[in-house]
């Protein structure tokens, strides 16, 4: 029996697998969209940008919190801090990973507002995609608490007190009982301390990233149902 | 549909709709509660108020007018200081980690170091004698006062009493329990 | 082969000897699209599983609907892989390239103050992109241009392509115009737009000018920098 080629055999498996779930055809037109050529426009990519930097942002994050405590400890003995300075000092490549997930956190941020920049420019946001610019900026404000959540975690002099007045911001909503309601459930106890770190990490770790990915799928869906969008 | 809004009647259809929307009412409540109730901070364990010993380093007899000692609330056990009044963002009962003791015209009063604005810890400026905050510029004089804005409320009291030591005093406070 | 042999679904793909197709000539010979549509990379190709992984995320997100460049000629268009794709793995790299280098060479911006103490007297500054709100917060009185103001224009940002449908013809009937052009084309949109931004970059600036740079104002003068 002679044998057959690599690619006969390569054939051969996505023939098996087409049978079962076709998919050929899908890959076919979904790579072969038509797009037009204004949109090679260099201010069009920067959604692409966000996107690629909220990729690094996910995977950069993972490998951080092998490493991460989120124990805020006792004064003189703080196991996040600790573990920050372990990540940036002695954990093999930690300041590179750290390092990407914080100026990859600034960067997003630049380019999250040049692509909404371009898109109010262009008109982009007009009917029909009203609903898509909407998710846009729900994914700003998730960005931006994404990095109000992510400051205090080194638990350093800076984060805590940038934290403890934006708290007091938040917590300032009269009427008095609302905003010590929101301070109480933000900080989880009278002031900023080890239950506050615990719930901002569960925030950034486990809450905004899901949100976000969620929100993404429902962007890019929009962006697949309307097409790119005319020149101005 | 036309009908049921001329005759408002109670139909089987109604009755369906209605108790089918207050089961599914009663299955998000049911969810909901225990989330909201299991997000609000319980106190830990060990928290208790009691009266801080702090040192502030010479006899309150030997202050001089117009002299401000800091001093921090003790951090094994980690304990604050509890503020007995307060504008702005301070207010009775809210806590704060450090204060002052100042002596102006013959009169001695504590101070929290919070500023009425957004709660910064403000320090003293002795050329101008004055509190200064450095988040947002708000200026106080000696006694408590506003000498700047943004601040609109006077600095909070904290209350004490001359300990045992005649170079401490006892601040109402509270042992945090982390 | 005919072209009218090719079906969707699984019962025609199942008609297995109906897929004879290597030719290596051409565009990998699968008979899935009509030859103006093929894909450079087809079933038979070795590129072809990397292909079905980039197409994953296309297909995920769901059906295309009915584009702008359908009723586009087809010199006015591209395809999507290779020819529109290709330039975002370059950008990619280049970003990542860009953060690795800012990680090496700017470590000074990651390092750590000392552990937090509630009892240290510190001045809280944020993040450079909260300067500018930090900077408006010293501006009036606080709870207006803390919780007042912000949610607004953040309100207004939200429902903005409904206020721009609605209120825009509006105005531009008023003005004479014929048409409410997008904001790049808009007098008032879009100096409007550049006002805004300019105004936070002023306020950035006036934070980052230190707290020795004040400036007389109508409320709490003079006003400092962070």
């Amino acid at each position: 029996m002679a044998i057959p080629h690599p690619r006969e055999i390569q054939l051969a498996v996505v023939q098996w697998l087409d049978e079962r779930y076709p998919f050929t055809k899908s890959v076919d037109e979904a790579l072969y969209q038509r797009v037009p050529n204004f949109a090679n426009a260099f201010y069009y990519c920067f959604g692409g940008m966000v996107f690629i930097l909220i990729v690094l942002q996910l995977l950069t994050g993972i490998l951080l919190s092998l490493y991460y405590v989120p124990d805020a400890g006792v004064i003189g003995n703080s196991p996040a801090y600790d573990s920050v300075k372990y990540i940036q000092s002695t954990a093999y490549l930690g300041w590179l990973i750290r390092g990407i997930h914080f100026w990859g956190a600034n960067i997003l941020i630049i380019m999250v507002l040049i692509h909404m920049a371009r898109v109010y420019w262009t008109g982009s946001y007009r009917a029909p995609r009203e609903l898509n610019w909407m998710v846009g900026i729900v994914m700003l404000l998730i960005i931006l608490v994404f990095s109000l959540s992510g400051y205090l975690l080194p638990w350093d002099t800076k984060a805590y007190f940038a934290t403890e007045v934006t708290i007091k911001i938040a917590g300032s909503a009269p009427p008095a009982q609302l905003g010590a309601f929101i301070r109480e459930i933000l900080q989880g106890g009278a002031v900023v301390g080890p239950p506050t770190l615990q719930r901002f990490f569960t925030v950034h770790v486990f809450l905004l990233p899901a949100l976000i990915v969620l929100l993404m799928y429902v962007h890019f869906r929009f962006i697949r149902a309307h097409g790119i969008s005319e020149p101005m | 549909m036309a009908d049921s809004t001329a005759q408002p009647r109670f139909t089987r259809r109604t009755f369906l709709g209605w108790w089918m929307a207050s089961l599914m009412t009663a299955t998000v409540v049911t969810g909901l509660a225990p989330i909201l109730v299991f997000l609000w901070p319980a106190p830990p364990k060990g928290q208790k108020k009691t009266a801080l010993t702090v040192s502030i380093g010479k006899p309150l007899d030997q202050l001089a007018d117009g002299d401000a000692i800091k001093f921090d609330a003790p951090t094994s056990p980690n304990s604050a200081f509890i503020m007995a009044d307060g504008g702005g963002d301070n207010a009775a009962g809210e806590l704060a980690f450090s204060g002052f003791v100042v002596k102006t015209q013959g009169k001695v009063d504590v101070f929290a170091i919070n500023c009425s604005h957004l709660g910064c810890s403000i320090a003293l400026n002795t050329d101008a004698k004055s509190f200064d905050c450095p988040c947002h510029g708000s200026r106080y004089h000696l006694d408590g006062t506003v000498l700047h804005g943004p601040a609109a409320y006077p600095l909070s009291h904290l209350k004490w009493t001359q300990a045992s030591d005649p170079t401490a005093i006892d601040v109402d406070g509270i042992i945090l329990g982390f | 082969m005919d072209e009218t042999t090719r079906k969707d679904g699984p019962g025609a793909a199942t008609a297995a000897t109906v897929i004879p197709i290597i030719e290596v000539d051409s565009h990998g010979g699968h008979v899935l699209e009509p030859e103006w549509k093929r894909l450079p990379i087809g079933p038979d190709h070795i590129l072809y599983p990397v292909v079905v992984g980039l197409a994953l995320f296309p297909i995920l997100m769901g059906a295309a609907g009915h584009h702008l460049a359908d009723d586009m000629p087809d010199e006015d268009t591209h395809p999507f892989f290779p020819d529109h794709f290709w330039p975002y793995p370059i950008i990619a790299v280049v970003m990542l390239v860009t953060v690795g280098l800012l990680a090496f060479f700017v470590q000074k911006d990651l390092q750590l103050e000392v552990p937090a103490d509630p009892r240290a007297v510190t001045v809280p500054r944020p993040d450079w992109y909260f300067l500018f709100l930090f900077q408006f917060l010293k501006l009036g009185p606080e709870l207006i241009m803390s919780l007042v103001i912000p949610p607004v224009v953040f309100v207004v940002f939200l429902l903005w392509p409904f206020i721009d449908a609605i209120g825009g013809p509006k105005v531009a009937r008023r003005m004479g115009w014929k048409t409410w052009p997008v904001p790049g084309r808009n007098f008032i949109t879009g100096a409007g737009y550049v006002i805004f931004l300019a105004i936070i970059a002023l306020l950035t600036l006036w934070a980052l000018a230190g707290p020795q740079f004040c400036l007389p104002w109508i409320i709490n003068s003079p006003v400092c920098g962070a």
